[in-house]
């Protein structure tokens, strides 16, 4: 085992892990962070998508080597009281069914919002497009993330 | 009606137990008394907690427990705290959530036992006062009276549990004082969990000093393990064991390797070596569905007929198949996110020869279940492994495992025949299915049951119905609607096509064959007035409409597309679902079935080559997008009917709006997906 030193949620931490493992496992049995989901493990889902340097990442399909040295912010480090723009947006309009897959699209809107504050839903689907919902919770996923916009601006 | 109202007035809270029959209708295949009970405790500190005897896997049967024990006991949604019951039938009834049953059964005990709550609440507070209890009102979590300072239901909760209840009549809260029921604005329960990450899923559970183990799967469809060879799989850090899972006790069948995390117990498996036998090597679902079309009978008469093939469909919920569990020398213990966890706890007594209560089943929550949750094989499998080990165990399945290895919807292929009169209107019927039983619940292997789960033709067109079963080739299992999504689509599709070729449109073909005053032709007329039906759309898009009355509720939806870029366009849907507690709830399980309906009628299909399925991720079973989503309007239409079923509503008819508007634009409808070779 290996010794890697992973910068999450704004802290230091260690893992003692193959160096190829995924950061997806590391960051849910190491870190004990499970808001990333395991949906897919290859990158096709979206149910584990985390920021890494404040992009969209699929912790599934990093290994954590790759990951050293890097910024890595999980759901559970997106804000201290569950109240950015994002997730008071996806309360107001009641967006889960399930909720698996909502930390993913949380995060994927997220970094969305971030590069484009004001997207128009073209916008919207093609960041998202990757991002499977299987409950089907897309058109509410659509209005939250204008919501979001919205509210990141100020509006009300 | 309450058959049953127990009143526990247990040290130092107010304790009300209610269980309450079922309504017509809504029954279970599973048999066995029909009474969930519900508990509402409401402790000295003021504290309402409601247990949720059924398991909550998205269709939001929490938030429902949530507003309906807050209407009733006058507070707000969030002041209401939720436990969610262990698998206990003695004690929480049948827990089951199948046949969109969560609503009908648990909407009555839980008003009864929260109203009960509150009337004694309100009995013990006009004592202290010694005012006549009508005087006094239930707000805000205190009891009011005009010439007295209310007493918040912590200072009453006392008194309130020392009362006789059989001295204190109940009345539930009547329809017009209703503050939240089918008015509120609250969201889903957990809502906060799920948006910070906390949310806690089966997949989750990670009990001190567990393992988890992933599994090799049969690489065909009925493959048993002949032998392994598990040196290399053993020599992986962090491997553990290696367990032979033979069927059916431990689940499909395969090889687990279990070890300290995922990582490992996916490296072991890798450099596993494992000889398979038997099953069916050579499978192909192009050939079964040859076989199904094959055996339907020599076609009635009739002046129109269409035959329709429907796929293989997976359920492929977003989280995975999983399970955990402990066995220990005094018994079990499961974590599972599973649709009955009491009826799962009662199963594996039985199976293991433990008595009920040393068998604990904990229902976490669950990323979607589609009927696939009903079943016990990944519980099973994480029991032999935990034997095996002494240690408890998380078994894992990959996506590819999920979708490899599910019990799949059906094949079908339907011939739909009809006498027409000179205006072209069906005045005869006949439909003949032939398809396979369900292979996870025996009971299914009946035509009469295949029928009456698929049948709900609404209109007035006396005809027949029939249903062939051949043998089922692979596992087969309930999926959202089970059969009548089937059915239905066939039923539809095939109706507005006769509208199509009498030159009738299809909404007024239904209204003439739809009872003036009934519920299905309401909800039609709404559906349609909101998609501004009679203005027509202008090329190329196109529309199609489709009904489904089942499950006590009713529901129309109008679909606009656009054949040239194969696309959903927008969607109206009007329901009727009695009294919709939780308006929010109610369209989201309406848009998450057009959402399926988008899905399989666009593509998503499962098919077998080489005696395997070929799909394996959300890459190749290619499941609706954002890019797919539609404009979803859904109207909830007023209703004085008792609350109706909700979570499998809207699949059928949304699929059949769907297909027949993309073929108001192109080639009829031949089957699912649409515009697709099947299988
Ligand atoms: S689990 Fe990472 S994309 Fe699916
Ligand atoms: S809310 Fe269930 S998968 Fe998205």
């Amino acid at each position: 085992m290996d010794r890697y030193r992973l910068h999450v949620n704004g802290r230091q931490r260690e893992v003692r892990v193959p160096g190829d493992t995924p950061l997806l496992w590391a960051l849910r049995e190491e870190l004990g962070l499970t808001g990333p989901k395991y949906g897919c493990g290859v990158g096709a889902c979206g149910a584990c998508v985390s920021l890494v340097d404040g992009q969209a990442a699929r912790p599934c399909v990093r290994t954590v080597e790759e990951s050293e040295h890097t910024r890595i912010t999980t759901i559970e480090g997106l804000s201290a009281r569950g109240d950015h723009a994002v997730q008071r947006a996806w309360l107001e309009l009641d967006v889960a069914q399930c909720g698996y897959c909502q930390p993913g699209q949380i995060m994927a809107a997220v970094a969305l919002l971030a590069r484009t504050p004001d997207p128009d839903d073209e916008q919207i689907a093609e960041a998202l497009r990757d991002n499977v919902c299987r409950c089907g919770t897309y058109p509410r996923i659509r209005a939250a993330v204008r919501r979001a916009a919205e509210l990141a601006r100020g509006d009300r | 009606m309450i058959t049953r109202r127990s009143f526990l007035g247990t040290a130092g809270a107010l304790v009300v137990a209610v269980s309450a029959p079922v309504p017509a209708g809504a029954t279970t295949g599973g048999g066995g008394p029909l009474a969930p009970t519900v508990f509402v405790r409401v402790d000295r500190r003021g504290t309402i907690v409601a247990t949720v005897p059924k398991p909550d896997t998205g269709q939001g049967v929490r938030t429902l427990a949530a507003v309906l024990v807050a209407e009733e006991l006058a507070v707000g949604v969030a002041d209401v705290t939720l436990e969610q019951a262990p698998g206990d039938t003695a004690t929480y009834g049948p827990q089951g959530i199948a046949n969109s049953t969560s609503a009908r059964q648990l909407a009555q005990p839980l008003r009864t036992a929260s109203a009960t709550a509150r009337c004694l609440l309100v009995a013990a507070a006009a004592a202290h006062w010694d005012v006549p209890a009508e005087e006094c009102a239930a707000r805000d979590g205190r009891v009011t009276h005009p010439r007295h300072r209310p007493l918040p239901y912590r200072d009453l909760v006392a008194d309130a549990a020392a009362l006789d209840p059989a001295t204190v009549p109940v009345t539930l809260t009547p329809p017009q004082d209703w503050r939240l029921i089918g008015r509120t604005r609250a969201g889903r329960a957990d809502a906060r969990d799920i948006v910070t990450g906390r949310a806690h899923y089966g997949i989750d559970t990670r009990p001190e000093g567990g393992l988890v183990a992933v599994v090799a799967r049969p690489p065909w469809i009925g493959a048993l393990v002949e032998s392994v060879e598990d040196t290399g799989a053993l020599a992986v850090p962090g491997v553990v064991a290696v367990v032979r899972l033979d069927p059916p006790g431990a689940g499909q069948g395969g090889v687990a390797v279990v070890a300290g995390s995922t990582a490992a117990a996916l490296r072991g498996r890798e450099t596993l070596r494992v000889t398979w036998r038997g099953g069916t090597p050579d499978a192909d679902s192009r050939e079964w569905l040859a076989d199904l079309a094959a055996a339907l009978p020599a076609a009635p008469p009739g002046d129109l007929q269409r035959v329709y093939r429907l796929p293989l469909l997976a359920h492929a919920p977003m989280e995975p198949m999983n399970a955990t569990a402990h066995v220990t020398a005094d018994g079990l213990r499961v974590w599972a996110p599973h649709q009955d966890p009491g009826g799962l706890a009662t199963q594996l007594a039985r199976q293991l020869g433990l008595p009920e209560a040393s068998v604990l089943v904990n229902a976490t929550l669950a990323g979607g279940a589609f009927g696939r949750r009903i079943e016990p094989d990944p519980v099973a499998e994480a029991i032999a492994c935990s034997r095996a080990t002494g240690r408890p165990v998380t078994v894992r399945w990959t996506r590819v495992d999920d979708t490899r290895h599910d019990s799949y919807r059906p094949m079908s292929v339907h011939r739909l025949s009809a006498t027409l009169d000179a205006e072209g209107v069906p005045v005869g019927r006949h439909h003949e299915v032939v398809t396979w039983p369900l292979t996870v619940l025996p009971v299914f292997n009946n035509p009469a049951i295949v029928r009456a789960s698929g049948d709900h033709f609404p209109y007035t067109v006396p005809g027949e119905v029939s249903v062939l079963l051949r043998e089922s080739p692979l596992r087969t299992g309930f999926w959202r609607s089970v059969y009548a999504g089937q059915f239905g689509y066939a039923e539809e599709c095939f109706l507005s096509e006769i509208a199509g070729r009498g030159g009738h449109d299809q909404v007024d073909l239904r209204r003439r064959l739809l009872p003036a005053d009934s519920r299905l032709r309401r909800v039609l007329d709404v559906a349609a007035a909101r998609a501004n039906w009679t203005r027509g759309v202008d090329a190329p898009l196109t529309r199609g409409v489709a009904c489904h009355l089942d499950y006590g509720s009713a529901i129309a939806v109008v679909v606009t597309a656009d054949p040239t870029r194969r696309r959903v366009v927008g969607v109206h849907a009007a329901v009727d679902v009695g009294v919709a507690v939780h308006p929010s709830g109610v369209r989201a399980q309406v848009e998450g079935g057009i959402m399926d309906a988008v899905s399989t009628v666009l593509g998503a299909q499962v098919t077998v080559r080489a005696g395997a399925v070929v799909e394996s991720t959300f890459g190749d079973y290619a499941w609706a997008r954002i890019t797919d989503c539609p404009d979803i309007d859904v109207a909830i239409v007023p209703s004085t009917a008792p609350i109706g079923g909700l979570g499998e509503l809207a699949y059928p008819p949304a699929a059949a709006a769907i297909a027949s508007a993309l073929a108001a634009g192109g080639d009829p409808v031949t089957g699912m997906p649409y515009g697709t070779p099947v299988g």
